[in-house]
């Protein structure tokens, strides 16, 4: 069983982010996970009540907001937000490639924030809004054309993460002007095997310019 | 003899990739994508032993997990496993999840052979026997001219021990594939692979049905740097659980498998005595080289290299290790041969006391010649003293100091120059065929089996066609990657492109041709009145029909052409060179790229955009094997440390350096026609960073990667 300073929390907080909050989740998905409050729907899942914490195991159907819209989808506790997008909802924009939170391929935006898919526990993320690269606009101006046009991409199976990176980096940071240093540190989570990492620089200034020129 | 047009509005301009906005907005299907209804999931379970021999499988547990459809065994019973993350077996089920509980409830018992999981351990004495005939096996013996008497009238000669550790492709997308039976003798295959044909042979094969029964899909693909070429264990694993089941299944390998079992560019170490005249032109080389391809041989690489050395003796070993086997790796054995080599002509130049890059120049072949498609013949050793001349310019080779000079530097932070030379052949097939279709509403369709595993040969197809026609790129659909259509080029040795561009122009020329035979008479012209240019076709050079108004004059029929090759449209045999400048801290051991530049000749350039990104992605690939890759086998246990993408360090955007792309592009290089880039350019950047460290410090760093651990361990014995 957990440790017993793990308590849960009224309403379930948004998934960790940092790689220490992900470690505390992820002990938890060991047996199960703790929950309580609205995100847990226990119609189908096996609910065992540990000093008042809730503990899940089994099938779990749960409700997620991808790119705008309601998903209904049976989890269970240790499906990761990466396999529950790309198995069992057929959105495969974000692609697995280390599943350990080394690579950022799996990156998608969480409640604003650019997060590894891989590592985020499906069951923590109902009540939070998910966007894959999939609802970018792709016009001139957006990110996904500045990635086009720079051939900032070969290979291409880094390349949705590295988007979505670039995506929130600029969505954080309205109307800067980056520079190449605030680019390399803005995707320093990410890592692309063929090599394109100077379309890629070269990509995510060129979207930060339109951004600024509101274009995007 | 065919050639490419003189003038020319679409080949040999930058064109963003077709695919290009798919792949950038997660709109294009990956095998790994790929979700065919009533879909299972397979995973696979490995070997956690170096060495063991199978005793017992137990599968019943796991068959009787709800949810689990197929287990299949890839080992069996009494089988011996010789390495860690060697495929044992596979379960099919309705969710991943569920499948890699079905995989941890398969009981197996194993008896636990003694491994050699390290060179040093296969080699030592009363090491196990990995194979019947031992543990090495020697490679052909090289020898030229009389090297005893040139060492001995040489002006100076060096010593040296140089190594490269084992790497592995870390192909983004983990091979594996979508196997889908449409009937007991037909299916359908969704492959991650750079051999789309090859893998249709396979599997054909693996189930005795006939080839065309087998259609192999590889829309784009997640990288293969030489790893993926056939259907491999799982493939044909994938094809019997999906038999089993009665459904579709998804087999990709996770990480670990990756790093383990599914290929490694082998170690690489050599003793070498290296000898030059007065005049610091080579002549003389004796070297003893080593390397392991894992339990497989294929440890050898080129040796000497690019250099004219007039007497030379040589002996390789491979050694056989409880390591999972080599596979080709971009430019196999190009980047060992060149470090080898390279290094050891820095450290020659140094006991010399000359310029390393005049060593160089004074060491290549009067005449080095390579074909040109239809020009005249060239002599590589001239393109080699124009690209070092431009790379020596760019990286400012001017403000290169001595080994000595740099050594005695105030401060920890040293800065270093280094160059290398590297060659490839690059040319193409003469037998792959393309198809090209006019349809009545003017679009134009390009067909061939071959596949586009990043290096952007479905946009040149569609260039070719688009020229031919007077159309955008755009324009042109360019059907790759279905073993349906005609044979294509597997994706190895920089030959996808020079293979499959000569018959993508000679079945657009065709078909243009049989076009206007048949539209002529409803222009009333001639066919030889016709040209096709800007979007129109032009009649008798002044009445402008639009091309889709004069395709429609094809009525119901449209022109389907499937040619194969010309002679003349390319060439093998190109030369590079590349140089470093860094910046190492003596205390920490860190090296700091400060940039590096690389200049490539490749022929004609077909698309200047994507050429660029395939020399940029060949020197960052070879500044990872430089600064940071090593597959580490623990001795004790016989177990790889980091098959994971933490610890197996690959760069990431604040290692990137500034680097400077030279294309060697001229009149002459063009007449020769296409030649592929994939590989050259990552063949130099290891050799050159690794020289540019050793003129920072002074001292030769000899093993790679140029980790803080190996800097500070050569300064600590300097």
């Amino acid at each position: 069983m957990p440790p017993e300073d793990i308590k849960a929390p009224d309403a379930v907080e948004r998934p960790g982010h940092s790689r220490r909050d992900f470690l505390r989740g992820s002990g938890l998905a060991a047996a199960g996970v703790a929950l309580a409050g609205p995100a847990a729907n226990e119609a189908r899942a096996d609910v065992e009540t540990v000093d008042g914490v809730e503990i899940y195991s089994g099938s779990c159907p749960i409700e997620l907001q991808v790119n705008g819209e309601a998903m209904s989808v049976t989890v269970e506790p240790r499906s990761t937000l990466l396999d529950t997008l790309r198995n069992r909802l057929d959105v495969t924009g974000p692609k697995r490639v280390c599943d350990r939170a080394s690579c950022g391929a799996c990156t998608v935006i969480l409640d604003g924030d650019a997060v590894y898919s891989c590592t985020t526990l499906a069951i923590s993320c109902p009540g939070h809004e998910v966007r894959t690269l999939e609802s970018f606009e792709t016009a001139e101006g957006s990110v996904p054309h500045a990635f086009h046009q720079n051939d900032a991409l070969m290979c291409g199976y880094c390349t949705p993460g590295f988007v979505t990176a670039c995506q929130a980096w600029l969505e954080k940071n309205p109307g800067k002007e980056p520079t190449i240093d605030d680019i390399k540190q803005g995707l320093d989570g990410n890592i692309c095997r063929c090599g394109t990492y100077i379309g890629v620089f070269q990509a995510a200034l060129d979207a930060a310019k339109a951004m600024q020129n509101g274009r995007a | 003899m065919a050639t490419w047009p003189e003038t020319t509005k679409v080949i040999h301009t930058e064109v963003p990739r077709l695919d290009g906005l798919a792949k950038a907005s997660g709109r294009a299907k990956y095998p790994s994508d790929e979700r065919p209804d009533g879909l299972l999931f397979a995973v696979v379970l490995h070997s956690p032993h170096a060495h063991a021999k199978i005793t017992k499988i137990d599968t019943s547990e796991a068959e009787s997990i709800p949810g689990v459809k197929a287990v299949h065994l890839i080992a069996q019973e009494g089988a011996t496993v010789r390495y860690h993350g060697e495929e044992i077996a596979a379960v099919a089920a309705e969710s991943e999840e569920v499948a890699r509980d079905g995989c941890r409830a398969i009981k197996i018992d194993f008896e636990v052979l003694p491994h050699a999981a390290t060179e040093e351990q296969a080699l030592a004495e009363g090491a196990p026997k990995l194979t019947p005939r031992g543990n090495t096996q020697e490679g052909r013996a090289q020898e030229d001219g009389d090297p005893d008497a040139a060492l001995e009238q040489a002006a100076a000669k060096i010593e040296g021990s140089y190594s490269l550790p084992v790497i592995t492709h870390v192909c983004l997308e983990t091979h594996g594939q979508v196997v889908r039976w449409d009937g007991p003798d037909k299916m359908t295959v969704w492959a991650s692979t750079q051999n789309v044909d090859g893998v249709e042979a396979e599997m054909a094969g693996a189930f005795e049905i006939p080839a065309p029964n087998v259609t192999v899909f590889t829309e784009v693909m997640g990288g293969g740097f030489g790893s993926k070429f056939g259907a491999d264990s799982w493939g044909v694993t994938a094809g019997e659980l999906a038999k089993k089941a009665g459904k579709p299944v998804w087999l990709f390998l996770d990480r670990v498998q990756e790093h383990l079992t599914a290929g490694n560019r082998p170690s690489a170490s050599a003793k070498i005595t290296l000898a030059a005249d007065e005049s610091g032109k080579i002549t003389a080389l004796v070297a003893e080289t080593q390397g392991t391809g894992g339990i497989s041989r294929g440890a050898a690489f080129p040796l000497p290299y690019v250099y004219e050395v007039p007497n030379s003796r040589r002996v390789h070993v491979d050694v056989r290790v409880n390591g999972g086997n080599a596979r080709a790796m971009r430019a196999p054995g190009h980047p060992q041969g060149c470090a080898m080599m390279e290094f050891a002509v820095d450290d020659l130049a140094e006991k010399l006391g000359m310029d390393p890059l005049q060593v160089r120049l004074r060491s290549l072949a009067e005449e080095d010649t390579v074909p040109s498609g239809s020009g005249e013949p060239v002599n590589r050793t001239e393109v080699y003293r124009d690209q070092v001349e431009l790379g020596a310019k760019a990286i400012g080779w001017d403000r290169r100091k001595s080994r000595a000079d740099n050594a005695k530097a105030e401060g920890p932070l040293k800065r270093g120059f280094g160059m290398a030379l590297h060659q490839w052949g690059g040319g193409g097939r003469p037998d792959k065929q393309v198809t090209c279709i006019v349809n009545p509403d003017g679009s134009v369709e390009i067909r061939s089996a071959t596949q586009d595993i990043g290096t952007g040969c479905r946009t040149i197809l569609a260039q070719i066609a688009a020229e031919v026609f007077g159309l955008k790129t755009t324009d042109i659909t360019s059907n790759i990657g279905n073993s349906q259509f005609p044979p294509g080029q597997a994706s190895g040795g920089s030959t996808t492109t020079p293979s499959m561009a000569p018959p993508a122009y000679n079945a657009a020329l065709k078909a243009r041709e049989a076009l206007f035979a048949k539209i002529a008479g409803a222009l009333d012209a001639e066919p030889g009145d016709l040209e096709a240019r800007d979007g129109v076709i032009l009649v008798k050079g002044e009445r402008e029909v639009p091309w889709k108004e004069a395709c429609r004059k094809l009525g119901t029929m449209p022109i389907n052409v499937t040619e194969g090759y010309l002679e003349g449209l390319t060439a093998q045999g190109v030369g590079g060179c590349q140089f470093a400048d860094v910046t190492v801290d003596v205390e920490t051991g860190v090296v700091k790229l400060n940039k590096i530049v690389a200049v490539q000749d490749t022929g004609l350039i077909l698309n200047p955009l994507t050429w660029k990104s395939q020399v940029y992605g060949g020197v960052i690939m070879g500044l990872n094997y430089g600064l940071f890759e090593e597959l580490v086998m623990d001795p004790t246990t016989g177990l790889s440390l980091n098959p994971d993408m933490e610890l197996y360090k690959l760069a990431g955007a604040s290692d990137i350096p500034e680097i400077e792309i030279i294309p060697f592009d001229n009149e002459q290089m063009r007449k020769r026609g296409v030649i592929g880039v994939g590989e050259p350019p990552t063949i130099a950047t290891a050799a050159a960073i690794g020289n540019a460290v050793a003129n920072a410090l002074g001292t030769r760093v000899p093993s790679f990667p140029m980790s803080p651990w190996n800097v500070l361990n050569a300064l600590a014995k300097a």
